[in-house]
């Protein structure tokens, strides 16, 4: 370590951040104090992001931040663009989301953090080298510093990100969603590392829609919801007995608190497949794997992250051509009636598309009429004024809603929802499946899902198919 | 900035007209107006020769002067704009159309096609593209149609590879194999999913190729092998009138200005607005 500066607080009171003369982000208050980190809990959209770059400092262009923020007496909001600009990395660390995409590809892990230590702080190329490798080892990567980041788990990647920050000295850790997209093994490792942070005097903020990532964090847990805290305390009291109705339901979001969906009994089948074999250059995926999908039915497939259970809904689709084996459709239905819903809602849109242009044109293709959607997207809970904004200016949860939505109006007897719900909070997770299964009930959709959430196949699913 | 909290942030309309762009864009109508109307409202034939007159000085009876033969600059620059203008302008369409066409054909389809194009384009590159239009003049010096050819053969190759490129790009994505899911033909999805992410590229692209087209023509004029004097060209023109510098400087640099003044123009209408 670095001399490192350890902060006694970061208090942050009557946070604003506004847009023009529109507030955004209203009221935000809460203070960050040695081994009390702070949680923010909250759907997509309600802000919570926001407030974190505010305290970073980097808002997007046109956002601005009014309030106070101290770090031990000093007002990171009064500060000019390059004292701000100056703390980043060395004060205030943010932990990127989905952090494999953060680092640099191309270049070993000890490399990475060496070059904080030799460019940042001025050390000769020996003395950095040997602390790189003492954060590596202080993070639990000993002996693999000369690995790329392909070559490391999410976790993995993850704790070098981590290391990267304790290179470049910084006491307050900023955690944006970093669970997200990783099985529970994963999550639990994620989740002690920040710990250890903590431990360590540092201070932390971790934005997250996970519930279990919250609790095991302890702290001060608070609850966002349209821009606004609408629920701030101890963990064990606003997640045991939370006073906020927001609050409340997100924390009876959770999958295994849903109530049992009672389906009526499964029709013939849509889609079959027998004798699947699939591999990827060397690697075998699978082999001889027969599934098969019926009218009414929900089935999903659980595994860890690359075991291949994208692809065999690929196949059911005809999307992807199986190396071995028969796929079997019902006769006589048309293409557009086997649908699929993606892991990245902003990824199944035209990104320079609104909302409007994309849902028109495939009304016009297909003949359908614009009260139809108009009627599905108040059911769905979808408001208007979305229709003129483009995918990546939409929430995640409203997009898959709309995707539903779209996939829907063709009225499909398939649909193959891929991780479809796995970037989304708890609260829009349990709407996109309520619609789903809605769906299944009134269309007798067959439904095959892919998830790595067990508990989540386990409350929704007719049949469960374990893959790797 | 993530995607959580996208719905919270309004929506800002960015303005696409950017002040460089709009100074561009003038410089470029103006340019036009005088390659359109100059020899309307002079009517003096660019190679009517007074010799009473020869290297008159701008502002006498001729308003930019005139040359050696006394020929009336502005008549003589107008035509010359006109000229390079409209060149650079045919030159640059005959490459773009087969260019992008095929880059997307080849990005669609692949296989074999994508192969051979390859194939093709790669050899052409490897040819210095002034030698291709040099041999090609060699048929018939000093008219349009081989120099013409010679540089739409060097430029198509460009706009072929970014296509394929940036094309190929766009249908890996996922949004590409949604959009088909959902019933969408091929001619939907090149229109309207990969057209507009190419689009910004392909415009830079062309005001490179009207640029190099430009520089191109005037440069070759002035080597005597593209057109020959008295054709008034840009580039032959300063060739014609470099013996006359200590006398008549102004009239040397005119052409030069005037070629300077195009590329800017196009550079500028088409520089993408740096954030």
């Amino acid at each position: 370590m670095n001399a490192p500066v350890r902060f006694q607080a970061l208090t942050v009171s009557d946070l604003a951040i506004s847009a023009g003369t529109t507030t955004i982000v209203r009221d935000v208050a809460f203070t960050l104090a040695q081994g009390r980190p702070v949680t923010l809990l909250g759907a997509s959209g309600s802000g919570k992001s926001l407030v974190a770059h505010a305290i970073m400092g980097s808002l997007p262009t046109g956002l601005s931040a009014q309030g106070v923020i101290k770090l031990d007496g000093e007002d990171l909001l009064a500060g000019t663009p390059a004292q701000t600009r100056a703390r980043w990395g060395r004060t205030i660390a943010i932990l990127p989301q989905e952090p494999w995409l953060a680092l640099d590809p191309t270049m070993r892990i000890a490399g990475q953090v060496d070059e904080v230590h030799h460019h940042l702080h001025g050390f000769g190329s020996a003395a950095s080298s040997d602390r790189a490798r003492a954060d590596l080892a202080d993070v639990g990567l000993a002996g693999r510093e000369q690995a790329y980041p392909h070559e490391l788990s999410g976790g993995m990647c993850q704790r070098a990100a981590i290391a990267v920050t304790h290179a470049a000295g910084a006491s307050v850790v900023i955690a944006d969603e970093p669970t997200k997209g990783l099985d529970a093994a994963l999550r639990d490792g994620v989740v002690e590392r920040l710990l250890q942070e903590v431990e360590q005097g540092r201070l932390l903020l971790t934005i997250t829609h996970d519930i279990e990532v919250a609790a095991a964090l302890g702290g001060m847990v608070g609850v966002m919801l349209d821009g606004a805290l609408v629920e701030f305390g101890p963990a064990e009291q606003v997640l045991e007995q939370p006073r906020h109705d927001y609050a409340r339901a997100l924390i009876a979001a959770s999958p295994t608190k849903w109530p049992a969906s009672l389906l009526p009994a499964a029709g013939e089948a849509v889609v079959s497949a027998c004798g699947l074999s699939k591999r990827f250059g060397e690697r075998p995926l699978f082999d001889e794997l027969s599934i098969s999908v019926r009218r009414g039915e929900i089935v999903a497939i659980v595994g860890p992250s690359g075991c291949g259970k994208t692809t065999v809904g690929n196949i059911l689709l005809g999307l992807v051509a199986p190396d071995r084996g028969e796929v079997e459709r019902t006769a006589g239905m048309a293409p557009t009636r086997f649908q699929k819903l993606y892991q990245d809602p902003p990824a199944a849109f035209v990104p320079h598309q609104t909302l409007r242009q994309s849902l028109g044109d495939l009304l016009k293709l297909h003949g359908l009429d614009w009260m139809r959607a108009e009627a599905s997207m108040e059911r769905f809970g979808l408001g208007r004024e979305l229709l003129d904004r483009r995918p990546s200016e939409v929430s995640g949860g409203e997009l898959q809603r709309f995707a539903i939505l779209r996939a829907l109006l063709l009225d499909p007897v398939f649909l193959f929802a891929d991780e479809a719900t796995s970037r989304l909070d708890p609260v829009s997770q349990k709407d996109v499946f309520a619609i789903l299964i809605e769906a299944v009930r009134e269309r007798s959709l067959g439904l095959l899902m892919v998830t790595h959430e067990t508990a989540l196949a386990e409350t929704v699913a007719h049949r469960i198919l374990k893959l790797g | 900035m993530s995607t959580a909290d996208a719905t919270l942030v309004p929506i800002t309309q960015r303005s696409w007209l950017t002040p460089s762009r709009m100074a561009g864009l003038a410089l470029l109508g103006l340019l036009a107006l005088f390659a359109l109307s100059g020899p309307l409202l002079v009517s003096v034939d660019p190679s009517e020769q007074d010799f009473a007159a020869s290297l008159a000085p701008p502002g006498s009876d001729y308003l930019l002067g005139a040359d050696h033969y006394g020929r009336s600059m502005l008549a003589r620059l107008a035509y010359g704009a006109r000229l390079s203008f409209g060149m650079a302008l045919l030159t640059v369409a005959t490459a773009a159309v087969p260019g992008i066409l095929l880059g997307l054909l080849a990005a669609w389809r692949g296989g074999w096609l994508e192969r051979v194009l390859d194939l093709v384009s790669t050899v052409l590159l490897a040819l210095p593209g002034l030698l291709l239009v040099l041999i090609l003049l060699a048929f018939a010096p000093g008219t349009f149609g081989p120099l013409y050819l010679g540089l739409a053969l060097t430029l198509w190759i460009e706009f072929y590879r970014v296509t394929w490129v940036t094309a190929g790009g766009v249908l890996k994505q996922p949004h590409v194999e949604a959009t088909r899911l959902l019933g969408f033909g091929t001619s939907y999805i090149l229109r309207s999913l990969v057209l507009p992410e190419i689009r910004p590229i392909l415009i830079t692209l062309s005001a490179f190729a009207m640029s190099t087209a430009i520089i191109a023509i005037s440069t070759l004029s002035a080597i005597s092998v593209g057109l020959r004097p008295p054709t008034p060209e840009l580039g032959a023109m300063i060739v014609e009138l470099l013996p006359y510098y200590a006398e008549a400087p102004l009239h040397v640099l005119m052409p030069g200005i005037l070629i300077f003044l195009l590329v800017l123009g196009l550079q500028l209408a088409t520089r993408s607005d740096a954030r």
